[in-house]
Order: C-alpha cells, then sequence, then structure tokens
C-alpha cells in the first residue's frame, strides 16, 4: 500500500516517538511491527489474500499455509508476528543468556573474586602500578568468567578503589583502570553481545568468541601497558605500598610462582590422567571407526600422562622442595576457583566439548559446587541470584521479542533489501559507510542499551556491510568474506566497550559511582574515562584498518 | 526468610501452603526414586515417552501430579515473600505474576539440573538422552515469556526516559495510557494473527518431531498468545496502581540497585 521508501522514513519517526514517550522498548517494537504491516498490506491484513504468491521470507511452516485459509480471523499477515517469537523462544542458544546471568549472580555473592585479588596481589605488590595493573588483570579473568559487566565494575569498584586511593594513587588512574578494565567482559568470551550479535545475525557464536579474542587480548594489554609507561613517567602516580614483614624477595618470589605454575601444570595432569582411567575403566575409550578419539582419554595417552604426572610430582618434590610448595599454594589458592570456572566454561566451548548453552550451564554448575565448598551457599544466596536472574531476562528477552518481531514484519516488506540497495547504489566510498556507521553506533551507545542497538540496528547495518566490495573494506590484508560477519560483530562490541564509558549515560561511571567515596563526582569519575577512551577507540582504529585480526585464530 | 511478614496468604494461609508443600515434595522424591529404580528391578513399563502420556501409566502419572502440585504449593509459598530487590505487589493480578515468577525461577534451577544430567551422561557415561535437549528448550521458552510477566509487574522494562521526564504530568500521564493503548492493539493483532493457528496446533497437539516428541509447538504457540495477554492485563492493572503515584525523575543511578551492592560488599568482607 505504501511504498517501502515511506514506509521506511515513517517506521523511523515512528520509533523516535514511541521511545520519547516512555514505552518499553521491547513493545514499541512489537507494536511497530504491526504498524508496518498495516502500511504494507492496508485493511487486508487483517482479511488479505493479498499474500498469495508473495514470497514469504519467514521461513518453513508460515509459506505452506500461505495460499489456502487466509480469509479469516486467526490467520493472515499478522500471524508473522508470533512466528518471529516463536522463533525466538525455541532458540537453544538463547538459553545460555540466562544461565550466564545466574551463574554471574552467584559468583558475585561469593568469596571468589576477593581472594583472587589478594592472590594477583601478592605477586605484583613490590611492582610500580601493581594495583592498577592487578586491577586489570583481575577484570580480564572475571570477564572470562562470565560475560555480565556491571558486578564486575561493582566488585572491582570495592575491593581495589579503596586501596589504590589509601595508597596514594592518582585518583584518574584509578577510576579508569577499574570502569575500562570491568567493562572487557564484553569482549572477552563468553559474551553475552556476541551471544545476542551472532543470534539476530545466524553467525557462528563459537567463531565470534575465537575471533573477539585476540581484538580483546590487544585492548587488555593496551590498557595495562598504559598503566605501566604512565606510572614509569610519573611514579607520583603509583606510590609503592611499604613492603610488608615476611613478604619474599624478588628473587624468590620469581621461584615460587615457578613451583605455583608447576603445581597448576600437575593438577592438570592429574585430573586428565584420571579422566583417562575413568575412561578406561568403563570402556568408552575404546577406538571406533569414524568416532573421533577422545583428546588425551585414549588408552594410549595414558603412559603420557602417567609421565607428566610424574614428572611434575618429582619436580615439585626434589627441585622446589616441600616448603617452597606450601608457601607458593599458600599464596596462589585464590586463583585455583578462577582458573577452574574458566576451565569449565571456556574448556567446554573450545575444546569442543559442548555447546554454548551447556558450557553456561555447567559453569552454573562449578560456580555453585565452588561456593558449596566454600561454605557460602545458602538457600537465599540461590533464590536471590534465581530473582535477579527472572529480572534481567526479562527486560533482555522481550526487547528480543519485539526487535525479532519488527525485524521480521520489515524483512518480509523488503526493507533491509530496500536499505541496502539504496546505500551501496550511491557509490559511496566503502570505509566512509563503514566509518558512518560506527559514528552511529558511538552516538546511540550514548543514550541506548547495547541490546537495543544489536537488536535494532544490526538487521538493517550487517545486510548493508556484506553487500559492501570485500577488497575495500580495511586498509592492509583483505579479508575473506565469509568472515566479514564475524569482524563487523567484533567491531560492534568495540563499539559499545566505547559506549560502557561515553558520557553522559556510560554505565560504568554509574556502577562506580555508587560505590565510591562521595566526594568522587560523576564529572571526575568520566574525566578518569579519557585516556582509556582513546585507547579503545585506538583498538577501533587497528580493527578497522587491519580486518584480519579477528581471522588469527579462525 | 520465615519472619518476614506475609504479602497475601496471612500466616494461616502460609501455613496451610507449607503443609502441602513439604510432604508433596518428599512424595516426588519419593516416586521419582520409585519409577527410576523401581523400573529397573520390577519393570513398571516406563518408556521413553510415559512422562508425555501419563495416561498410560499409573506410576508416572502420579509422579508428575506430585511434581506439580509442589511445584505450584511452592510457587505460591514463595510468592508470598517479597524478595529483596522486589517492589511490593498492588492486587491480585500482580499477585497472579509473582506465583508465575516464582515457577521461572524454579524453571532456570531445572534447565541447570537437566543440562548437567545430560553432560555427565553423555560426556562421562557415553550415554546421551534423548530428551534433555527438548525438555530445557521447552522449559526455556516459557521461563522467557513469563520472565516479561514479571518484569512487567516489576517495571523494569527498558525504557528511555530522557525526554519522558521533561513532559509535564497530564503529558506523561497520557503517554502512559496511550502506551498501554498501544500494548493492547498489539496483543489483538497478534491475536488476529495466529489464533487460529494456536489452536489448531494445540487441537492436534503437534509434536516436535524428534526421538522424544514433547508437544513443544502446540503448547508454545498457544503460550505465546496466553502470556501476551497476561503481559496485556499487567500493564493494565501497573496504569491503574501507578495512577496516583508522584511523578519521579528518573537517573541512570536507578539501574543499580542497592541490595545488590550490599550482597556483594557483604561477600567481600573478611
Amino acid at each position: 500500500m505504501v511504498d517501502i521508501s515511506t514506509l521506511s522514513i515513517l517506521l523511523l519517526l515512528g520509533m523516535f516517538l514511541l521511545l520519547a514517550i516512555g514505552m518499553p522498548l521491547g513493545f514499541a517494537s512489537a507494536t511497530l511491527a504491526v504498524g508496518v504491516l498495516v502500511l504494507k498490506f492496508g485493511p487486508n491484513v487483517l482479511y488479505g489474500n493479498v499474500v498469495g504468491g508473495f514470497e514469504m521470507m519467514i521461513d518453513g511452516e508460515l509459506a505452506a499455509g500461505v495460499d489456502t485459509a487466509f480469509a479469516k480471523f486467526g490467520r493472515g499477515p499478522l500471524g508473522v508476528i508470533s512466528q518471529a517469537v516463536y522463533r525466538q523462544m525455541t532458540n537453544y542458544i538463547l538459553i545460555s543468556v540466562p544461565l550466564f546471568i545466574f551463574m554471574a549472580a552467584i559468583l558475585e555473592r561469593s568469596g571468589i573474586a576477593k581472594d583472587m585479588y589478594s592472590s594477583i596481589n601478592v605477586w605484583l605488590s613490590r611492582t610500580r602500578g601493581g594495583i592498577a595493573i592487578v586491577t586489570s588483570i583481575m577484570a580480564v579473568v572475571m570477564a572470562a568468567m562470565s560475560g555480565i559487566i556491571g558486578g564486575e565494575v561493582v566488585l572491582l569498584g570495592l575491593i581495589a578503589l579503596p586501596q589504590m586511593l589509601r595508597l596514594g594513587y592518582n585518583q584518574n588512574l584509578a577510576i579508569g583502570t577499574i570502569c575500562a578494565s570491568g567493562s572487557l567482559g564484553t569482549m572477552i568470551p563468553p559474551s553475552i553481545v556476541l551471544i545476542f550479535y551472532g543470534l539476530i545475525t545466524e553467525t557462528s557464536i563459537k567463531a565470534l568468541f575465537t575471533a573477539a579474542f585476540l581484538p580483546g587480548f590487544i585492548l587488555a594489554s593496551s590498557f595495562i601497558l598504559y598503566i605501566i609507561i604512565r606510572t614509569r613517567l610519573r611514579p607520583e602516580d603509583a606510590p609503592l605500598p611499604e613492603p610488608v614483614e615476611g613478604d619474599p624477595e624478588v628473587g624468590e618470589k620469581r621461584i615460587l610462582f615457578l613451583t605455583f605454575l608447576t603445581i597448576l601444570v600437575t593438577g592438570f595432569f592429574t585430573l586428565m590422567l584420571g579422566r583417562a582411567l575413568f575412561l578406561t575403566v568403563i570402556g568408552s575409550n575404546t577406538i571406533t571407526e569414524d568416532v573421533a578419539p577422545i583428546s588425551w582419554g585414549m588408552v594410549a595417552d595414558l603412559p603420557m600422562l602417567f609421565g607428566m604426572t610424574i614428572a611434575g610430582l618429582g619436580l615439585l618434590w626434589f627441585v622446589f622442595k616441600k616448603h617452597r610448595v606450601l608457601q607458593a599454594w599458600d599464596m596462589g589458592k585464590g586463583l585455583v576457583a578462577p582458573i577452574i570456572v574458566i576451565g569449565v566454561v571456556l574448556g567446554s566451548i573450545y575444546g569442543g566439548i559442548t555447546g554454548i548453552t551447556e558450557a553456561a550451564g555447567m559453569g552454573v554448575v562449578a560456580v555453585f559446587l565452588l561456593s558449596v565448598l566454600r561454605g557460602e551457599m545458602t538457600f537465599n544466596v540461590v533464590w536471590d541470584s534465581l530473582m535477579r536472574t527472572m529480572k534481567s531476562t526479562g527486560t533482555i528477552i522481550w526487547v528480543t521479542i519485539g526487535a525479532a518481531s519488527l525485524a521480521a514484519a520489515y524483512t518480509l516488506v523488503g526493507g533491509p533489501t530496500y536499505i541496502a540497495n539504496l546505500i551501496v547504489g550511491q557509490n559511496l566510498p566503502t570505509m566512509g559507510i563503514i566509518l558512518a556507521m560506527m559514528f552511529v553506533f558511538l552516538i546511540m551507545g550514548m543514550f541506548m542499551d547495547w541490546v537495543g542497538i544489536v537488536l535494532l540496528i544490526m538487521p538493517v547495518f550487517l545486510p548493508i556491510v556484506l553487500r559492501l566490495p570485500v577488497a575495500e573494506l580495511g586498509f592492509w590484508g583483505h579479508i575473506e568474506p565469509k568472515y566479514v560477519g564475524i569482524w563487523f560483530g567484533v567491531v560492534f562490541c568495540m563499539n559499545m566497550q566505547v559506549s560502557f564509558l561515553s558520557p553522559p549515560f556510560g554505565p560504568a561511571a554509574f556502577y562506580l559511582k555508587s560505590v565510591a567515596p562521595a566526594h568522587i563526582s560523576l564529572t571526575d569519575i568520566f574525566k578518569g574515562f579519557m585516556p582509556f577512551i582513546a585507547l579503545q577507540l585506538f583498538s577501533l582504529a587497528i580493527l578497522l584498518t587491519w580486518p584480519n585480526l579477528v581471522t588469527v585464530f579462525l | 526468610m520465615n519472619q518476614q511478614d506475609s504479602i497475601w496468604l496471612g500466616e494461616i494461609g502460609r501455613n496451610i501452603v507449607r503443609k502441602v508443600m513439604w510432604p508433596s515434595l518428599y512424595i516426588t522424591i519419593a516416586l521419582v526414586i520409585w519409577v527410576t529404580i523401581g523400573d529397573m528391578i520390577f519393570d513398571l513399563g516406563v518408556e521413553l515417552r510415559s512422562p508425555l502420556n501419563p495416561s498410560q501409566n499409573i506410576h508416572v502419572m502420579l509422579t508428575l501430579i506430585a511434581g506439580l502440585i509442589s511445584l505450584f504449593s511452592a510457587s505460591i509459598y514463595f510468592s508470598d515473600f517479597q524478595g529483596t530487590i522486589e517492589i511490593k505487589p498492588t492486587g491480585f493480578i500482580d499477585v497472579f505474576s509473582l506465583i508465575w515468577s516464582r515457577v521461572t525461577m524454579f524453571g532456570v534451577a531445572a534447565i541447570v539440573v537437566v543440562m548437567f544430567y545430560e553432560v555427565i551422561s553423555r560426556y562421562l557415561f557415553d550415554a546421551p538422552t534423548l530428551w534433555a535437549n527438548e525438555l530445557s528448550l521447552w522449559i526455556a521458552g516459557f521461563v522467557f515469556l513469563l520472565s516479561g510477566l514479571y518484569t512487567m509487574q516489576q517495571r523494569s522494562h527498558i525504557r528511555i526516559y530522557i525526554i519522558y521526564d521533561m513532559f509535564p504530568i497530564w503529558l506523561q500521564k497520557a503517554s502512559d495510557i496511550f502506551t498501554v493503548i498501544l500494548l493492547w492493539i498489539f496483543t489483538i493483532s497478534v491475536f488476529w494473527g495466529s489464533y487460529g493457528e494456536a489452536l489448531d496446533k494445540f487441537e492436534r497437539m503437534e509434536t516436535f518431531g524428534t526421538a522424544w516428541d514433547p508437544p513443544l509447538p502446540a503448547t508454545l504457540k498457544t503460550g505465546i498468545l496466553i502470556i501476551i495477554f497476561m503481559v496485556a492485563v499487567q500493564a493494565l492493572s501497573n496504569l491503574i496502581a501507578d495512577w496516583h503515584k508522584v511523578p519521579e525523575v528518573h537517573t541512570p543511578m536507578d539501574d543499580i540497585d542497592q541490595t545488590e551492592i550490599d550482597h556483594i560488599r557483604e561477600s567481600i568482607k573478611d
């Protein structure tokens, strides 16, 4: 009825209007989905047979029933909406979202984070800028455990900020370190932003996680490098703490650290040995044709595992000596719990053992058991965590429901194709379009939650990006066409990093404000962010210049 | 937790529900053990699909009935307690939503348990189940839908308040009404477009087409319609309940919940 360009403009205006009057994002999108269908089909939307012959872009069941029974209540083009909702509700990967939230909620309530902080701090206490570096490392480890920010910034703000301020650290450095590192959760796998990007664009989430690893690592390293350089140039920004009585010398500390690593490696091999023995006993590792051998679980692996375990134990007993082993264990034991959680979650995903959803489920179990072992688990902890999980799940999933409806309706009327044609047809410079998109992300990131951006903007932006000439993407090296979607996801994630810090609504600032001493104002906090935002933009620039960065591990 | 005042059940009601909840839970556990172990020893005729056709097998049927009673009595019992992060319910619609929110909370825990069982049996004992994936999908579908009802009751759906807060009160109220009207238009449209299909699938009890073959499409398609309707009812109830509330200015600080921070503070204490 209405042509597609008018419809697109009306849709944009409608979205602005509905969001301005304070309609919840999910319901605004869902209502607009109805609006799009009404504008397209006119009054026929209620009865019409107009869809007959029209290529339904919603795959599967709907297409079959299109021609026959359309002229009555209870069917018709409006059925597209519940189809889209149904598809999201039966999406197995979406289950990982509440599970990751649940896991993060339990993790927050356990003392695991605090013990980890003490453990990392022990090794770096005599290094200049030590606590800031410890904060960054700890943030990376926590990011690798779960993919939720917010709680992370609060935790770091409660643990590290008082320490840094007491030691006389530069306030801006302390604030920036905590918030920038605390936001890394979305960049380092598992990341809930990438999960949603993968869902909405049907990109492999495992590939996205792998691709995001190196850029995330570069970003985190650039933070640490910045701290090291800054504190070397201006030692007054990070005074050293007084040496603690009985703290080992630097040389001895290195040996102790080696001892600790040996303990970890030996422990790992002992575990693998136990697993292989178990598999041998129950006989599930017999060699079968067409079945890939279980890595490090076959009978043939037993001698190697046995040898490694013995070698590790021998090294500990004869070279490092017992007293050192005990001391090293005492200093490092806070790291064991996080390593187990990361091992379970990332090990399951990358080891090819389970999918992302099972990995999240296993993460919940691991954190739960660790918490029980630490004697911190109560019914109230589980119940509160479940309540928080439901609340966050409801907000995120219902934006998904609304956005999925809108995307389905808009795709049905040919919207994304129209826009992609419009933009690509203009013969604009490729990188110019990409940069314009970055600008849109950064501006929208200032006002809107990442989940709204990924769900509403991506269905429009990604088709454009995929139609751009691949050879012109980036300035150095050519990315293979099949990786463009993955690259853009990582680029988007990097943009969202900036949005967590960018004034006026950067959520990290508000999380820190809620736990910072009263004299630190929001303006102070945002001021502390500036160098770190610059680092984020710098990493984004690297990613845009050299797209193949994401394919290194793929 | 027991000291907290009752929200709607009252002391007597709470006692009654508790007296249903615990025995039914014990009976469920006993029956589950009976059905799994008893089937190995006495051959009760429990098959993969028995839980989906409980009328065929009395043992399974009793287990399911006891399980449902304990699930719903526990949900009713816990809906009587106000969570630390929750706002107080103001009417029977709120209470209704809260009961369902408790069901979904147990649902999330159930998904974790099902997944754990599946991973253990698949990777440790090399005996993957045929039902775990579908069961988690089935539970999750309803968890997702009902979580929106809970979020609506708690007024925590994502909204952008920047412009809304600048409105005069009458315009804010007008916007609220307009929002609810639009939500109802959406609800009616969804019913208009999908009622026939959902009814059709429900009547045929359309199944998922897998080995275990649960009637997932039939129940979830119908569930989508019913729960969207419940959300719309809750939105209307919110509009009425909040009508005389003093308008508040929203800041991003609202998203941060103090209880959470207190809990975290607690957890890092020495």
